[in-house]
């Protein structure tokens, strides 16, 4: 059984279709990124699946509990952050704790200890929550959803408004979560670089369409990559390279050459410049990122 | 219910709150100076001539043409207590006992002012801080959350009029005297002077106001539930409750008031007094103010569990 299972989704508000029936299904143990320029249904979907928005069509399993019929058990076993996490201000950070650890049975004082240590919280836990920092307020909002042991943790764009220390501690808590707790997580964001960093899958939605998932080192380890050689005789290299490499598109951009081979190639290369008595003094493979693969799945068409 | 534990913690974990159980208090204690002030409260010895004259002036009131229905209701009542207390040779007595009867339907008005606060914004001030979204997204049905926060605003509203009753009747004890808690209480039904303990006057008339506080605080839920606005919440709450409240007093009597849900808020009028309107009785009353409290919820409860949290 999968963790966290969606069939035909679907969200109308009047003659708009906002998610056009999506299905998707995750297993435990896997960070799964909801990708998608903003206006794609994102957020839409994420709150489709917790129950703030109400369904126009399809259902929504977690751990093979349908949310319609059985909210509060499906829900015992999610975790949710949408949007920043807006937790009571004028309470401390441990009332919040204990606040929304009496909402899920069977938790103990012990647990919750254990998750203000687990994100570093332990001097201020008693401090209100007014006087935290929004780096704090993040952590507090980790324990707040990790305190009743989910096994499915859901985020919406959970890197609003952070600065990049703060992405960075954020995404190092995620990553040790899923491996020490075991949990599959499922966050949804428009920062692709980020994503490429944290998630395993990738699911791309483009108007409220489900255009694929991929697996995020598929990806980016493409089997050519663009290689830079910065050479001293430009002209001279690429009148070399051209019998060499019959066919391919080479670029000149001032004192580098640009070609598309796989890695294996890059060796004879650099061999045949030397051989021609060329000077190589960098070489260089530039890294396809998500984003470009994104652009080029999504064509470009972004609006 | 551990729902009902989390939302009396968000009240009462607030400085806010506790001012305004300071404001319930300061209120008593102004009731307390005025009735001090304005009204001979001490009668002593020469009372019988007191209340003699005191029934002169009202005889002669009563004559004039140009009076509110309630205030000839008011003079006629008067009249006839003081014609029981002279006849019966019982010279009148304020104590704290009696100054706490007298005031409880001025402070369920006051605490349900306050407790509006409360009630219209419990709901709307979670969708203003954007905590709704952690608090719907938990083990919990919306329904659940919905009676546990009616709940807790109700239960604050009971326990700001419980301060207000003992505040009343530990501070006038300074002043009136702890005595003549084994006295009676005397109002006139049907034209005649009743006796009754006034501990038993004292926690029926508790009793009898009560749904004036529970109209108010439904109100102002229903709007906060619906609407997720505090501000209009609340000005509307105390708007339609001050005007409500006031036409009650006003228009006593009035045969269209049978109709106005805050002549029926105060049920004291069945059982220690005539009620306003002849044809009203206490069952009728209960259960006009029970389909009040009802539409409320029929309005709000739906769009609480429905709505979509964008």
């Amino acid at each position: 059984m999968s963790l966290l299972q969606i069939s035909d989704l679907t969200k109308k508000v009047g003659n708009k279709i906002i998610v056009d029936h999506l299905s998707l299904e995750m297993d435990k143990g896997e960070i799964l990124g909801l990708l998608g320029p903003n206006g794609a249904g994102k957020t839409t979907t994420i709150r489709m699946i917790v129950g703030l928005v109400s369904k126009s069509e399809g259902k929504v399993f977690i751990n093979g509990e349908d949310t319609s019929l059985h909210f509060e058990k499906a829900m015992k076993q999610v975790g949710v952050i949408v949007e920043n996490p807006d937790l009571y201000k004028y309470l401390s950070g441990y009332d919040n704790l204990v606040h929304f650890s009496r909402m899920n049975s069977k938790v103990t004082k012990k647990r919750i200890s254990e998750v203000i240590s687990l994100v570093g919280l332990d001097h201020s836990i008693n401090d209100k929550v007014s006087t935290y920092s929004l780096g704090m307020k993040q952590r507090l909002g980790l324990a707040v959803v990790l305190v009743h042991k989910p096994s499915l943790l859901i985020l919406d764009e959970p890197t609003n408004g952070l600065d990049p220390a703060g992405i960075r501690e954020l995404r190092g808590h995620l990553i040790s979560i899923v491996k020490n707790e075991g949990v599959g997580v499922i966050i949804s964001s428009h920062l692709m670089s980020e994503m490429e960093m944290m998630c395993d899958r990738v699911a791309i939605l483009n108007k409220g369409k489900l255009i694929g998932i991929h697996n995020v080192s598929e990806m980016v380890e493409d089997e050519c990559s663009e290689v830079g050689f910065e050479v001293d005789r430009p002209d001279y290299a690429i009148q070399v390279l051209q019998s060499f490499l019959a066919g391919k598109t080479i670029i000149a951009d001032r004192k580098q050459i640009k070609v598309r081979i796989p890695k294996e190639r890059i060796p004879e290369i650099s061999q045949q410049l030397l051989g021609a008595g060329i000077n190589v003094y960098n070489i260089q493979t530039v890294k396809k990122t998500l984003e470009d693969k994104f652009i080029e799945i999504t064509g470009g068409n972004i609006q | 219910m551990n729902l009902i534990r989390n939302e009396n913690m968000k009240i009462y974990k607030r400085k806010r709150t506790w001012v305004m159980v300071a404001f319930v208090i300061v209120y008593v204690l102004i009731q307390i100076i005025n009735l001090k002030t304005a009204e001979d409260t001490d009668f002593g010895k020469d009372w019988r001539t007191k209340l003699e004259q005191e029934n002169i002036s009202l005889s002669k009131e009563l004559e004039k043409s140009n009076t509110l229905i309630i205030e000839d209701k008011q003079a006629k009542k008067k009249l006839l207590l003081n014609q029981y207390y002279l006849e019966n040779n019982i010279p009148p007595d304020t104590n704290a006992w009696s100054f706490a009867v007298g005031q409880i339907s001025n402070i369920i008005f006051a605490v349900s002012l306050i407790a509006i606060i409360i009630g219209g914004e419990i709901v709307a001030a979670e969708f203003g801080s954007g905590t709704i979204k952690l608090l719907l997204t938990q083990s919990a049905s919306r329904t659940k959350i919905y009676f546990a926060k009616y709940t807790a605003a109700i239960l604050f509203g009971l326990f700001l009029t419980l301060v207000g009753i003992l505040t009343a009747i530990l501070f006038s004890s300074f002043i009136f005297g702890l005595d003549g808690l084994g006295g009676n209480y005397f109002f006139v039904k049907d034209q005649t002077v009743v006796g009754v303990p006034i501990l038993q006057a004292l926690i029926g008339s508790y009793l009898l106001n009560i749904p004036f506080l529970f109209l108010a605080i439904t109100l102002a839920f229903m709007i906060s539930a619906a609407f997720r606005s505090t501000t209009f919440s609340i000005v509307i709450s105390i708007l339609v409750t001050l005007v409500g409240f006031i036409l009650s007093i006003a228009m006593n009597g009035w045969n269209w008031t049978k109709y106005f849900v805050f002549s029926h808020t105060d049920l004291n009028q069945f059982i220690f007094g005539t009620p306003s309107v002849e044809g009203m009785t206490l069952g009728l009353s209960v259960g006009f103010i029970i389909l009040h409290l009802l539409i409320l919820h029929l309005i709000s409860y739906p769009i609480f569990v429905k709505r979509d949290v964008a």
